[in-house]
């Protein structure tokens, strides 16, 4: 009892799911009891969930949604490996530094341009997604690759890879695990702009459409139970990547 | 106990490296090769300095991994008998941490060792199952790095070194972090090594006084002598000439535990 409370105490596992469940409780209890008119309580979200999950349509903007992120993570992801690939040639590298730059910039502003070079909203959303994707992918990636420790490529060298063998052995097969980090570290960002790229492109559905139409009424239970669903389903990809990493990266200490 | 001392295999002519300010200044020797009769031996040579004498700069330098600011440093090409400047590739090294890549199991980083390694295309399983065996490593051929200990990261790094198949090896404070048994254990593998050809030479860069030249036949000593800007070399040792050199038991030798009082006298 007393480590729960101690600087740097340590707790077993079952402590510290104690006092996971009482923030929980503690939270939900306050959130329940001293909800404002608008903010629907925990019950009626609870309720809002369950009519949600059983309403027709759903899955399918669910799946929608879940096909989308997918196909522009995959793609993301091809872009990314190229970019930062190349920024160890010194050529290169100043693309490398303006993709990441562009994280700064704003989608909103450039929706029209991507509109004029779209055929239709699916390669719109798809656009939006990977522009907005990309720079924080290769942020994540190439500060990982410039940071790695000098000996990585000294042993590359002294084992005579050459240098193109050096980059094969240290950045693309060294660094296979960290690009799965990244990409999971950063699912958190596609999932968050996919909700929004669904508003830009509504006749396509997703959950992001579900969640705009539900706030065009000021019904906050449904708005409020598709922002748990989403909160989780996060919550599960970011598990699941992170144990399918261990599973595919067994030389990693943690 | 005759030897002879033959022809040049390393030369290392005036070598300076300043960063801001200098660090290695005029830096010149040779390790020759030395052979006995009846004996297949090659070189253990010392490079002796204490922390922050620009040993580890001066290990880069002859690893080929960085260029001195002036001066070179050239090696003796066994096939061609012509010298050239030492380049990343002509030296195997182990590193200080001993690293290896970690990505890699023990087996696979054995594995292409050896097929980069030219000489070692028709029989390269044997010579990887001869070194497994040398260094005791059958158990941890299957592990990855974090599995392993410093003494076992250090002896997979070294069979990884020879299987590279250069003809000097060079190591970066080897005892440094290791204790008494596994440093014997890494000494007797480091001797077993110089046996297996006559032009192998190996190279120790360390603070251990005692432990890299119970092993070595020469040693030089890098320090920065009072009026000089930079690390330079201030003494040559010859541990054969001396007869303290091939002798397993030189540490309880009073010869050399006076040796070893000078030399520190010296850093």
């Amino acid at each position: 009892m007393k480590q729960i409370l101690t600087p740097f105490g340590e707790v077993d596992k079952k402590t510290r799911i104690g006092i996971i469940l009482f923030w929980i409780i503690l939270a939900l209890g306050s959130f329940e009891i001293f909800h404002s008119k608008i903010i629907p309580p925990p019950s009626r979200i609870g309720q809002s969930i369950l009519d949600l999950v059983t309403s027709s349509g759903f899955y399918e903007d669910l799946i929608a949604s879940l096909i989308t992120t997918s196909k522009a993570m995959f793609y993301s992801i091809l872009l990314t490996v190229v970019i930062v690939y190349l920024s160890v040639i010194q050529l290169f590298k100043p693309i490398a530094n303006f993709v990441s730059k562009c994280r700064y910039l704003t989608l909103t502003g450039l929706i029209f341009v991507f509109t004029v070079l779209s055929k239709d909203t699916a390669e719109l959303k798809m656009y939006l997604l990977i522009f907005g994707i990309v720079p924080f992918f290769v942020t994540s990636f190439y500060s990982t690759i410039h940071s790695a420790p000098i000996e990585e490529r000294w042993k590359a060298y002294v084992n005579r890879l050459g240098r193109w063998g050096a980059l094969y052995e240290t950045v693309i097969v060294g660094k296979l695990d960290v690009l799965f980090e990244v990409m999971r570290q950063n699912f958190a960002i596609s999932w968050m702009m996919i909700t929004m790229v669904e508003g830009y492109a509504m006749s396509e559905g997703g959950i992001g459409t579900l969640l705009i139409k539900s706030n065009k009424y000021l019904d906050l239970g449904p708005v409020f139970a598709m922002l748990v669903i989403v909160l989780v389903l996060g919550l599960l990809f970011d598990f699941g990547l992170s144990a399918l990493r261990k599973m595919l990266f067994p030389y990693l200490s943690k | 106990m005759t030897y002879e001392i033959k022809e040049t295999l390393l030369q290392v002519n005036n070598v300076s490296k300043s960063y801001d300010v200098p660090i290695l200044e005029n830096v010149s020797f040779e390790i020759k090769n030395i052979t006995r009769p009846n004996i297949h031996q090659g070189q253990i040579v010392s490079l002796i300095g204490k922390s922050g004498s620009g040993k580890s700069t001066l290990f880069r330098i002859l690893a080929g991994l960085e260029e001195p600011t002036s001066g070179r440093v050239q090696v003796k090409n066994m096939d061609t008998h012509e010298y050239q400047d030492v380049k990343e590739g002509d030296m195997g090294v182990v590193f200080q941490n001993s690293y290896i890549f970690p990505w890699r199991r023990v087996e696979d980083i054995l594995d292409m060792a050896a097929s980069a390694n030219p000489k070692m295309k028709e029989n390269k399983k044997e010579l990887i199952e001869h070194y497994v065996e040398i260094f005791s490593l059958s158990e941890h051929i299957k592990k990855y790095s974090k599995n392993l200990s410093g003494g076992q990261k250090q002896r997979v790094a070294i069979a990884e070194q020879i299987l590279n198949g250069g003809d000097f090896i060079l190591l970066d404070e080897p005892f440094s972090g290791l204790d008494t048994l596994t440093i014997d254990k890494v000494t007797q593998a480091l001797v077993k090594i110089a046996e297996e050809d006559e032009h192998k030479t190996i190279i120790i860069v360390s603070h251990d006084l005692s432990n890299a030249l119970a092993i070595s036949d020469t040693a030089f000593i890098l320090s920065k002598p009072p009026t000089a800007k930079a690390a330079t070399i201030t003494a040559h040792l010859s541990l054969a000439s001396a007869g303290l050199a091939w002798q397993p038991d030189i540490k309880e030798n009073p010869a050399f535990r006076e040796l070893l009082k000078q030399v520190k006298s010296l850093l």
